[in-house]
Order: C-alpha cells, then sequence, then structure tokens
C-alpha cells in the first residue's frame, strides 16, 4: 500500500547540501554560524507551513488557503495581546483552534460535499482575506509580544530557538506518517481513493483530519512569524502558498499524492531558503530568484516523476 | 423541479447566468443609469482582461488539466509591452505578432513537458508560472507607464459607439463558436473526459495537451495585451491577481474541473459575475472587502451545486 521511494528525498538532501557547499566556498561567510542560524529559522517557517500542505498533498489534496491562514493568525494574535506577554497562555491555543477550524472547513467541504479541494480551498482562501480585511479595517495591529520574538527569533548559544521547535515536529510527523493508522490511511487515500474506501479507510475522516491539521500548522506558522519580524502585517502569508508547494515537490512528493515524506520536503524547505540566500552575493535580482525556483522544481518533478522508471516497468508487465 | 434539474444540467452555463442576472437587478435597482451604452462598454472593458485569461483556462480545464503559467505569460506580456518605446506600424504588427505567439509557444512547451514527463499539470506550470513572472521581471523591474501611445489609442477607439473591447467579446463568442465543433476541440473534450479510452480511439495524447495548453498560452498572451493597452501600463507582476480569478470563472461559468466538458459562454459569465461583484459591494456600500468575501462565496456555492447535482444525475443514470 505504501510506495515510499527514498530516492528523491536523498537527492534533495544532497542537492541542498552541495548548494549549501558551492556558496560557501565561493563566499565564506556564507557558513558562518549566525548566518547559518538565519537560514535555519527561515526554512523552519517554510517547513512549518508545509507541514500541513505535505500531509494533503500525501493525501490526494491540496491546500490553497494557507496563505491568509497564517496571516489571520499573525494578526489575531498581536491584535488580542496587545504586545504582553500572559495572555498568550490562551491565545495561542485559540489562534490555532481556529486554523483547525478553517482547516475543517475545507475538510468538510472536500470530503462531505465533494467539493475540489483547488477550488474549496481557494474560496475558503479568499473568504477568509475578505473576513480579515474587514475585521482589521486594513489597519496594522500593534507588535507581537516579546515572548514570541523570543521564541521565532531567539537563540540558545548559536542554535535557534525555533530550530528545537522544528525538530520536535518533524519528529512527530514522520512517526505519524509511518507509525500511525492515521499515516497509512493517508497514503492509502492519495494512491487510490475508490480502493481505500473498499478496503475499509476511512475516508472522510482522514481527509479533513489531514485539512485540519494544515489549517493548525499554517496557524502555528503564522504566530512564530509575526514574532520573527516583530508584527503582523496584511499580505505575510502570501509566499507561503508557492513555498509550501514548492517544499513538498523539491521533496520528491507527487502532487497525485499518494508517495512523499515529511522527510523529503525538509530538504525541500532547506533548498529553497538556500537559493534565497544566494541571491545577493551574485548580485542576482527577485526576477531571476523566480527563474531559479521553477527550474529547481521542474528539475525535482523531473526526477522524483515515475515517468521513466515505472513507465518502463509498466510495459514490461503488460506485455 | 426535474425539467429544471435537467436543463440546469444541459446547460451548465444557465444557473451562473441567473447569479448575473440577479447581480445586474440590484445593480440596476441601486444605480438606474448603468445600463446605458457607455456603462455597458466599461463593464465589458473592466471585464475583459479576466474574460480573455479565462477562456484559455476553459479550454485547458476542458483538456483535464490546469494551468497556472497564465499569470507568468500575462506579466511577462505587459512588461514586453511596455518597453517598445515608439513602434512604428510595422514594428508594431511584429511585437504584437511576436507577443502572442510567445504565449502560444510558452503554452505549447508546458504541453511537451506535462505530456513527455508525464507530470502533473499544476507543479508544472507553477513551476512556469515561477520562470515566466521572473522573466518579466527581468524585462522590467518595476510598475511602468510605456506602453506604446498608438496601441493605446488603437483599444480605446470607438468606432459607431462601439468600444474595442466589445467587438473583442463578439469576435471570441464568435469563434468559440466555429472551435466548439473543430475536430482539435472534440478530440481535447474526449481526452479529458477519459485520457486512456481517448488514446485507444486514436487521439493523441501529445496533440490535445498542445493544442490545449498552447491556446492557453495564447490567449493569456492576448489578455496581457489587452490589459497593457488598457492600462498603458506595464505591470511584471499583475499576472498573480488573475491566475486564482480564472480557475474561478471558469469553475462558476459551470465547467467541470475534472476535464471533459467545458462552456466558454459560462465562463464570459462567471467573469462577468466576479467582475460586478465589486460594483455591488460598492453600491451596497459596503467596505471593499466584501468583494473577495462575496465572491468566494459563489464559488463555494456554485461548486456545492455542481456536486450535488452531478451525484443526483449519475445515481440516477446508472450509466
Amino acid at each position: 500500500m505504501k510506495r515510499f521511494s527514498p530516492s528523491p528525498i536523498f537527492l534533495a538532501y544532497v542537492a541542498a547540501l552541495l548548494l549549501f557547499a558551492l556558496v560557501s566556498v565561493y563566499s565564506p561567510g556564507f557558513a558562518n554560524p549566525a548566518h547559518v542560524g538565519t537560514l535555519v529559522t527561515l526554512a523552519a517557517f517554510i517547513g512549518i507551513v508545509a507541514i500541513g500542505q505535505t500531509i494533503v498533498i500525501v493525501g490526494g489534496g491540496i491546500d490553497l488557503s494557507v496563505p491568509w491562514i497564517l496571516n489571520s493568525a499573525a494578526i489575531l494574535v498581536t491584535a488580542l495581546a496587545h504586545g504582553q506577554n500572559w495572555p498568550l497562555i490562551w491565545i495561542v491555543p485559540l489562534v490555532l483552534l481556529i486554523g483547525c477550524g478553517i482547516g475543517l472547513i475545507n475538510g468538510i467541504g472536500i470530503a462531505l460535499l465533494r467539493v475540489p479541494p483547488i477550488v474549496m480551498t481557494m474560496s475558503v482562501n479568499v473568504i477568509t482575506q475578505g473576513l480579515l480585511l474587514i475585521v482589521t479595517r486594513g489597519f496594522p495591529p500593534p507588535l507581537a509580544p516579546q515572548a514570541l520574538t523570543f521564541i521565532a527569533a531567539g537563540k540558545v548559544g548559536p542554535v535557534p530557538i525555533i530550530l528545537f521547535v522544528w525538530i520536535v515536529l518533524a519528529a512527530a510527523v514522520v512517526i505519524m506518517e509511518r507509525r500511525t493508522a492515521f499515516g497509512r490511511y493517508l497514503y492509502a487515500l492519495g494512491s487510490n481513493r475508490t480502493v481505500a474506501t473498499l478496503s475499509g479507510v476511512p475516508v472522510i475522516r482522514t481527509t479533513i483530519t489531514a485539512y485540519a491539521i494544515s489549517g493548525t500548522t499554517a496557524a502555528l506558522a503564522g504566530i512564530l512569524l509575526c514574532g520573527y519580524s516583530r508584527q503582523a502585517y496584511l499580505g505575510m502569508g502570501d509566499p507561503y502558498l508557492f513555498t509550501s508547494i514548492a517544499a513538498v515537490a523539491i521533496g520528491g512528493a507527487s502532487i497525485l499524492g499518494g508517495t512523499g515524506s515529511y522527510l523529503g520536503t525538509i530538504a525541500g524547505a532547506l533548498v529553497l531558503t538556500i537559493l534565497n540566500g544566494v541571491l545577493p552575493i551574485f548580485r542576482l535580482d527577485a526576477g531571476a530568484l523566480k527563474i531559479i525556483y521553477g527550474l529547481v522544481i521542474l528539475l525535482a518533478v523531473f526526477i522524483a516523476a515515475p515517468s521513466l522508471r515505472e513507465l518502463l516497468q509498466r510495459r514490461r508487465g503488460s506485455k | 423541479m426535474s425539467t429544471l434539474a435537467t436543463l440546469a444540467r444541459r446547460h451548465s452555463w444557465l444557473p451562473p447566468l441567473i447569479v448575473l442576472l440577479l447581480l445586474g437587478a440590484i445593480i440596476g435597482i441601486l444605480r438606474p443609469s448603468t445600463f446605458t451604452g457607455d456603462q455597458i462598454n466599461i463593464k465589458i472593458a473592466a471585464a475583459m482582461t479576466l474574460i480573455l485569461i479565462a477562456t484559455g483556462e476553459t479550454i485547458v480545464v476542458t483538456r483535464g488539466g490546469i494551468d497556472l503559467s497564465i499569470g507568468g505569460i500575462l506579466s511577462l506580456t505587459t512588461a514586453i509591452c511596455a518597453t517598445r518605446g515608439d513602434p512604428g506600424l510595422t514594428e508594431s504588427v511584429f511585437w504584437i505578432g511576436f507577443v502572442l505567439a510567445l504565449g502560444a509557444i510558452v503554452g505549447v512547451v508546458n504541453g511537451l513537458i506535462i505530456t513527455f514527463g508525464r507530470l502533473q499539470p499544476f507543479v508544472v506550470t507553477l513551476a512556469t508560472w515561477s520562470i515566466l513572472e521572473g522573466c518579466a521581471l527581468t524585462v522590467l523591474p518595476a510598475e511602468t507607464s510605456g506602453v506604446p501611445k498608438s496601441w493605446v489609442d488603437l483599444e480605446h477607439a470607438m468606432p459607431f459607439g462601439i468600444g474595442v473591447p466589445m467587438i473583442l467579446l463578439g469576435i471570441l463568442i464568435v469563434l468559440w463558436a466555429w472551435f466548439s465543433r473543430t475536430r482539435v476541440y472534440n478530440e481535447i473534450r474526449a481526452a479529458g473526459s477519459n485520457e486512456r479510452s481517448a488514446y485507444l480511439n486514436r487521439v493523441s495524447v501529445l496533440g490535445t495537451n498542445a493544442w490545449a495548453y498552447g491556446l492557453s498560452g495564447f490567449f493569456a498572451a492576448a489578455a496581457g495585451l489587452y490589459f497593457a493597452t488598457q492600462t498603458g501600463a506595464g505591470h511584471p507582476t499583475v499576472g498573480t491577481q488573475y491566475v486564482l480569478p480564472a480557475i474561478a470563472a471558469v469553475v462558476i461559468g459551470g465547467t467541470n474541473l475534472m476535464g471533459g466538458r467545458g462552456s466558454l459562454m459560462g465562463t464570459i459569465v462567471g467573469a462577468f459575475i466576479l467582475t460586478l461583484i465589486g460594483d455591488v459591494v460598492f453600491l451596497l456600500k459596503l467596505q471593499s472587502y466584501w468583494q473577495w468575501v462575496m465572491s468566494g462565496l459563489i464559488l463555494m456555492l456554485v461548486v456545492i451545486l455542481t456536486a450535488l447535482t452531478e451525484s443526483r444525475s449519475n445515481s440516477g443514470n446508472g450509466g
């Protein structure tokens, strides 16, 4: 049931390491601990949003509502906390719950009402954006509480605190993928919905859970990101739509679902962040970055695609 | 009731047309002066970019795919238009032909990558979108006016009190009436509804993909040309604002995201709905952000209704 091929993931890590090594040789400052810390922190934000995106994509869907769930979470946290630390005890769980709730709406629309994932999550994204702008009237909220900034931008020695958060989450996701019933259901669902239904996979529950997790991780990323940038602003989530999907694709998962692992997505997030950091060194502009991002994604999906190997196998099998 | 449902199923653009008429009625009551020749010309002019870009998307979605790269083509086209200086007649003809051909070629390349790599259209066109947007930013790093004055004048001409957009719309509808009867379109539909059986009936997977994505690229370039001459400026990142609305217009128009069935009339109606929602929100004196919420809700509503009628017709017909 679980079609798991490690080679694209391995290649993604090799690519990240090679890229890092090459740039470090060219520009020695790139590898200094402070800069690596910044890179890891930026990768962690992509990585955390991409937790949900990976789970949803493995299950055969896609989540386009990530940007404004993230943005809403950031704005809600700063607006409710008014720069104070102690109310975070109830605000953070509340905001995570709201993210989870929006994800639930996605899941219900897709699993029960059979709305195509692209359309459902796209509408939810637009509606969330509209409601958030109506509530805030487009005004920026106050500064983020110190405690959030500490978690998102603080360091223990040279190691960013957010790296610990990311490692814990990553471990949980990988264990969930491999050791839990939900993980097995997810791969089964992504491989073939009909077969999954017939073999007794709780398709509806699995789909809804996947989108609920995605809403929660997007909200978590929003909370941490406003801590990092010390404030929430409108549009802060927009880049994460592209990067979260790109990280999953570079990590070797098929958008068709049923394959891939969060381990690959981590490598994808690292590749994207290192590429972003390379630009100023080679004096490249935003346009060049977009071109490179596109080429890297194409290359990654070509390598990960079943096109060559499976095509040959299928031909052999049918003859 | 059942005849109504049958009618709605046979002419998938009827339900959105009813929504459009309702919106029109609301606007007519709130501001009766809307229905003058001038105002109608203005409304068509406002909707035309979306109509053109969504026309291509309709063909791709009918083919069972999706095209996100149209955003990049739109951006790149406006960027090229805004950097042409002051061309003479021959040059103008050349450059207009050039951008349209470029769009078509880029689209065909999308089709080739998707077919030969056996890759998911979503990821491939996400990557090419990024590449094209990068090219647009390289050609024109920031928004500037500079579209040749003669082109702008031509687009704003009003022969016999009829605006160029209305003439374009007429041409588009006539062309579609012809195109939808051609062999190419029928093969696109067949391949979209069931690629395997279409292939067995000698429909070329490669050919239909090349045609569908090529036309999508062509229409995206046409939309870019129109947008540039309409605003007189190049916008290297404007495409981002049109990708999701284009898909939304297609879906609201009753084209099935699973492929095999499409309607340009529906898409045109969908594009007008999305354009007029802004007017309704303005006339109701709501915050402009309600536009987002309302378009999201209409999109979701249409899709849920389609899903419900479809599941009923599937269980009713039994094949």
